[in-house]
């Protein structure tokens, strides 16, 4: 399985070479379709996004065992690796639709485990927990329709969704720290109920843009 | 079993929070900023307002839960 540079959702041109591009162009005048260069799913940029799965046994651990300072400590692992991930795709140039679905993915796992882990043991109100991972699975549910609607690959671009995901890791990082744990699991769910409410409407009732245009 | 003192950790996690917090609502306010001059009617930019304002606002509920955290408020 291969996936190709630029956002390419095909990896049908991967019969090309990577040093084929401009090369049989004595015109100067640019290629129509310059093939582009094929990125393995095994590169370092996916390694360190597969890494994070490490971190959640000894969250886990940590967790079984009361340690507080470990726990947080795994989970700020954890999130640390999701920001390098994508500095390290940058840097080895190996960006890819597949890592950015694989990165959504890890994500998914890596805070939904930790919010179930930190709930199961009593270190998170359970009500909030419930709240959020539900939320979570019905955004997923209207992107699924999105997609269905649009009759094409298509991912919508929630700029609030991005910063709210971002935020559930310091959830999880507050109940292992035992800090004001309450009131930011409450004060979290609102907030993401308003941004469900906005989303559906957006991937639900709006019209979606044309393929090819800004998202 | 710790890593560091809970006096120590407890500042860690203040610092932390705050900090990021801090630091989360000078960045939207940053990108919101830029965005002036934008059409409002079009949707994507409503949706960045939107993404920059919940930013915003979870900047203000770190900063609050710090200072909850520490009994200033």
């Amino acid at each position: 399985m291969v996936s190709t540079t630029a956002g390419s959702a095909s990896s049908s041109s991967s019969s090309s070479s990577p040093n084929a591009s401009n090369a049989s162009n004595p015109s100067g005048a640019p290629a129509a379709a310059a093939p582009r260069r094929v990125v393995s799913p095994f590169n370092p940029a996916n390694a360190v996004t597969a890494s994070r799965f490490l971190t959640l046994p000894f969250l886990w651990w940590a967790v079984d065992r009361g340690y507080h300072q470990y726990a947080t400590l795994f989970i700020l692992i954890c999130a640390l690796f999701d920001k390098l991930d994508g500095f390290v795709a940058r840097v080895f140039d190996c960006k890819s639709v597949f890592g950015e679905m694989f990165d959504a993915i890890a994500d998914g796992v890596c805070f939904g485990f930790g919010l179930i882990v930190v709930a199961a043991y009593g270190w998170a109100p359970l009500v909030p927990v419930i709240c959020i991972v539900g939320l979570g699975v019905i955004n997923t549910v209207m992107r699924f329709v999105y997609v269905a609607r649009a009759g094409r690959t298509v991912n919508y671009k929630s700029y609030a969704m991005e910063r709210i995901v971002a935020f559930t890791a310091y959830q999880i990082g507050f109940a292992t720290g035992g800090m004001e744990v309450r009131f930011f699991f409450w004060s979290f769910v609102p907030i993401m109920i308003a941004i469900v409410l906005h989303d559906a409407k957006r991937m639900l009732i709006d019209p979606i843009p044309p393929a090819g245009a800004k998202s | 079993m710790t890593l560091i003192s809970d006096h120590a950790f407890r500042i860690f996690l203040s610092a932390t929070t705050a900090g990021v917090g801090g630091l989360w609502i000078i960045h939207e306010l940053v990108l919101i900023a830029r965005l002036r001059g934008a059409d409002r009617r079009d949707p994507q930019v409503r949706d960045q307002w939107f993404g920059y304002a919940v930013g915003i606002l979870i900047g203000v509920i770190g900063i609050v839960g710090t200072l909850r955290f520490n009994g200033v408020l």
